[in-house]
């Protein structure tokens, strides 16, 4: 039995690197304490395009990397069952495209063969006709299209499941919790000092692992070691409905390949990808790169403009060093650095991979780490389903019947709790809807308040999409705020502040892509949040 | 290494797949695609639906319509506008929200509703497309 403050490892960073190295471990028996210093998926996971893919780009480098990829695609799609949806594109070629149709449809011939790795199906080829009659939006002036499937996932439901897991076998996991220093005795790295609350807390291990993403250099550099990356930047646009049911590719005006995924209740048009040099805690959207977005995607689906998008996403990807390449060639493979003969022995950093491959990223970190524990239990991950995914879930309609809740808001509950579903809604909490945009149930978030480490509005709309829809919680972040604050014994001036912070952050979001619509929804807003507006510098 | 491998296959690929289409007549991939993904809620959209449905999904949710006319079914009109219109995949799940006492319920006022709206919504046509997606 470890002692309190002592472990046989600390993992920082909650991203799905870290919630899957910590839950890896933990599932083999280790000890383990992991430490994000904001909440739980709300770097860089957050901010990716949703996607568990097989990486077809990747064909054209290393074949091997497609393989692993989509391997380790199936693995999460057998055991989130829940989390995951498919994700159909067409891929519409255009006169002029990089790659005519037979180059395309080859790519999707190679791709098929990697497909049922991950549970998918093999692509289909359309004529024009044929494309337009699948997707109407599409523009007459395509010569074709080819399809290929992948998977949806909601990243933060995934992380927390993860961390959850993880603290079902024993870990612990703090978010909004901070590194300050690593710990040293002579050469080795043997603990960390965190932060939490205003309160210094010191805890010791025999392998710290770094699993900070884009923030891996600075972490590094506390234990004097360094770790090089090549930070790319990417936004997203948000709508706040699918647009299509089916997800579009198009190819931006440098060339560059540009998605618009249906995922379950909304849209994701993205991404850039240019290299980034600034703050990694305060990133802009540009209103340039929304019109890059936009001017891409409207080349091959005319009415894009005709749509409201209603917030931006933007995060900073770990990509790894490498000088002269071209942002977008640079490949999502990762590597796991010892530390041990830079002199820091006990000292381990993962940088680099994609959402897709957490898993087996998380695996082989975790081998590496039981290396130098001398510990044998082999990783389990790729097989042990992640909480909610025991069983099958009741069907919606009888749970939403027997719980008085709107069925649609059983399906939106199912799709984040699995099997669990029941077990939220069968707890103290009203079972009336909160968010009905989304829609989001109270008991969903009195839940989250007390077993999800909900401890802002922002960890309870990653948690539970609260005010993600198309009134960006103006009709429901007060109420969100009054909820959470009662689970959290705030004050009055809490729940107010609470509500008034995270007006403030979603306004940096949504302002790049106000239209004119969208001043019709943030006049109604600003009515209805004018106490939390005021004097903000929020408009 | 890798990177001139897998150029090497994709070409290979590349030659075999021309060799096919000229001696193989291609198939229509539409009818495939669309029975494929039918259980997962993935259809085409009308080019009618099409060209209405950037009207269709301006709902900013102010509940002005709930005043001006009730519910479809056990779901108030705004929820209509801002939630069921959102989700197409697996809105078929939840089509007993629209139902009351086993069947579709009457249309509430949607023509008052619509009148009320300040983004100028058309309601009517907002039922009509969920009501039809509900139906899988």
């Amino acid at each position: 039995m470890t002692a309190p403050g002592e472990y046989d490892v600390v993992v920082v960073g909650g991203g799905v690197t870290g919630a899957g190295v910590a839950r890896d471990l933990a599932l083999r028996g280790v000890s383990v304490l992991l430490l994000e210093k904001g909440d739980w998926g709300a770097g860089t996971t957050g901010s990716s395009s949703w996607m568990i893919h097989g990486g077809p780009r990747y064909l054209e480098f290393d074949w091997n990397t497609t393989k692993l990829s989509t391997q380790d695609a199936g693995y999460i799609v057998t055991i989130a069952r829940n989390l995951v949806y498919r994700v159909v594109f067409l891929i519409p070629v255009m006169p002029h495209d990089k790659n005519n149709i037979e180059r395309m449809e080859t790519a999707m011939e190679v791709y098929d063969r990697f497909q049922p790795l991950k549970h998918a199906h093999p692509h289909r080829r359309l004529t024009a006709t044929e494309a337009l009659q699948a997707e109407p939006g599409l523009t007459p002036n395509l010569i074709g299209a080819v399809t290929m499937e992948e998977w949806g996932i909601d990243p933060h439901r995934l992380v927390f499941a993860n961390v959850q897991d993880a603290i079902a076998h024993g870990a612990r996991a703090l978010n909004h919790t901070r590194v300050i220093e690593l710990v040293r005795d002579g050469a080795k790295v043997i603990g960390v000092r965190y932060q939490a609350d205003g309160a210094v807390a010191e805890a010791r291990a025999r392998v710290v692992v770094n699993a900070t993403g884009p923030w891996s250099p600075e972490v590094a550099a506390m234990a004097g070691v360094a770790v090089r990356l090549r930070p790319a930047k990417g936004i997203h646009l948000i709508y706040p409905h699918r647009i299509s049911n089916f997800s579009i590719s198009a190819e931006s005006i440098d060339g560059r390949d540009l998605l618009m995924v249906a995922h379950a209740g909304f849209t994701l048009l993205g991404t850039t990808d240019d290299d980034f040099y600034g703050d990694l805690d305060s990133v802009d959207v540009q209103e340039d790169e929304v019109d890059y977005l936009i001017q891409g995607f409207e080349r091959v689906f005319p009415s894009i403009r005709r749509y409201r998008p209603v917030r931006t996403t933007t995060g900073v990807r770990p990509t790894l060093y490498k000088w002269r390449r071209y942002e977008d060639e640079l490949s999502r493979r990762y590597e796991i650095l010892d530390h041990s003969k830079q002199g820091a022995d006990g000292f381990i950093t993962i940088a680099g991979g994609k959402l897709s491959m957490y898993r087996l990223m998380a695996e082989e970190t975790s081998d590496a780490v039981c290396r130098k524990l001398g510990h044998q239990a082999p990783s389990t991950t790729a097989t042990s389903p992640l909480p909610g995914n025991e069983s099958d879930p009741v069907p919606a309609a009888e749970l939403a019947a027997r719980c008085g809740v709107p069925a649609l808001a059983v399906v939106k509950l199912q799709s984040r709790h699995g099997s669990n579903a029941e077990k939220v809604l069968d707890g103290d909490g009203a079972s009336r809807i909160l968010c009905r945009c989304e829609p989001v149930t109270e008991a969903e978030l009195v839940y989250a308040a007390r077993h999800e480490q909900v401890r802002t509005l922002a960890d309870a709309f990653r948690r539970v999409g609260v005010a993600a829809g198309p009134c960006a919680g103006a009709a429901c972040i007060i109420r969100s705020a009054e909820v959470i604050g009662r689970e959290l014994g705030w004050s009055a001036t809490q729940k107010f502040d609470a509500a008034s912070e995270f007006v403030r952050g979603s306004w940096l979001g949504r302002a790049p892509v106000l239209n004119h619509t969208g001043w019709a929804q943030e006049e109604l807003a600003q009515g209805v949040m004018r106490g939390l507006t005021r004097n903000r510098g929020a408009r | 290494m890798a990177r001139a491998d897998s150029l090497a296959k994709l070409a290979l690929a590349y030659g075999i797949h021309l060799a096919r289409r000229r001696i193989k007549r291609p198939s229509s991939g539409l009818a495939e695609l669309l029975e494929t993904y039918a259980h997962d809620g993935i259809r085409a959209l009308e080019p009618a639906e099409r060209e209405r449905h950037p009207r269709l999904v301006t709902c900013i949710n102010c509940g002005l319509c709930a005043l001006a006319a009730g519910r479809m079914g056990r779901t108030r009109l705004p929820d209509l506008a801002a939630s069921y219109m959102r989700l197409y995949a697996r809105l078929s799940d939840a089509s007993s929200d629209l139902e009351v006492d086993g069947g579709v319920s009457a249309d509430p006022d949607l023509a008052a509703a619509t009148s009320a709206c300040p983004v100028g919504l058309p309601l009517e046509e907002v039922a009509a497309a969920v009501r039809r997606m509900s139906l899988g």
